[in-house]
């Protein structure tokens, strides 16, 4: 049984598939430096949402999933200024 | 001294702490990361370096294609996910490795038009581009075939230790998206 601090898997997919969505809708239509960061902000949502919701290893240490959610967003938040940089 | 505990309901709820392997999974889930994140880091170096490269690769890489299998990996965690959780894991699990197969039959879809296109370029960025989605694709296909087996099966330490291994392979997809297709 799941604990009740856990979010619904199904919302987490829905959530994962919407960004993911609206990460593709922002490639194809924006502009690089606001391409850059809704991209940087998508991914690195996606990626906590993914080890908030999905991975059950995060319950055993919060520190260690911490480290994670940030080494994901430190290297979106630099696939984001690459966009933004050079389009 | 050994405070009476339910051990079946633990060993139930929190298998992956069991027997140190709550030690091995970190250590297994962050050499993945570090060496993907490397790899990830050395294209964004090269994008920025070489842009008439990344351009060219750009326009061969298929954007909704990435888009559909990205949805079927996410997909396929959902049910890795749903398997730790007690529902009905080894159909979970059968569901994650066919959505993990389905992936690699979409990305050699897309290689079957990009390989012909990119080979001929000269560039260690497209040399990177196929080093880094080539490599996922084997992680997805290698523990797509180990979800099966487990599936066989099912006990919660190995449920819980192949669902884990299969949202690092879908985190590390996730970091590619933004730093190969969507730039």
């Amino acid at each position: 049984m799941q604990p009740s601090r856990d979010i619904p898997l199904p919302l987490v997919l829905g959530a994962l598939l919407l960004a993911t969505g609206l990460g593709l809708l922002a490639a194809m239509l924006l502009s690089p430096v606001p391409r850059g960061f809704v991209i940087a902000a998508l991914t690195g949502i996606k990626a906590a949402l993914l080890v908030v919701g999905f991975m059950r290893l995060q319950r055993e240490s919060s520190m260690l999933a911490g480290a994670l959610i940030a080494y994901a967003i430190l290297l979106s938040a630099l696939a984001g200024l690459r966009i933004a940089l050079a389009g | 001294m050994n405070a009476p505990t339910p051990t079946a309901s633990l060993a139930a709820s929190r298998p992956v702490a069991e027997g140190g392997m709550e030690l091995l999974l970190w250590i297994l889930v962050w050499s993945e990361l570090v060496v993907f994140g490397a790899l990830l880091g050395a294209f964004l170096l090269l994008g920025l370096l070489d842009p008439p490269a990344l351009a060219l690769l750009h326009a061969q890489l298929d954007l909704p294609l990435a888009g559909v299998a990205t949805a079927t990996l996410l997909g396929s965690g959902f049910f890795a996910a749903r398997a730790v959780s007690g529902r009905k894991p080894r159909w979970n699990l059968v569901a994650a490795g066919f959505g993990g197969f389905a992936f690699v039959a979409l990305k050699l879809a897309a290689y079957s038009h990009e390989v012909p296109a990119l080979t001929t370029v000269e560039s260690r960025l497209v040399e990177l581009y196929f080093l880094i989605t080539g490599f996922h694709l084997a992680h997805v296909l290698f523990v797509a075939v180990i979800i099966l087996a487990v599936a066989w099966r099912p006990t919660p330490l190995r449920v819980a230790m192949v669902a884990t291994i299969w949202h690092v392979v879908d985190l590390v997809w996730l970091l590619i998206l933004p730093v190969i297709y969507l730039g």
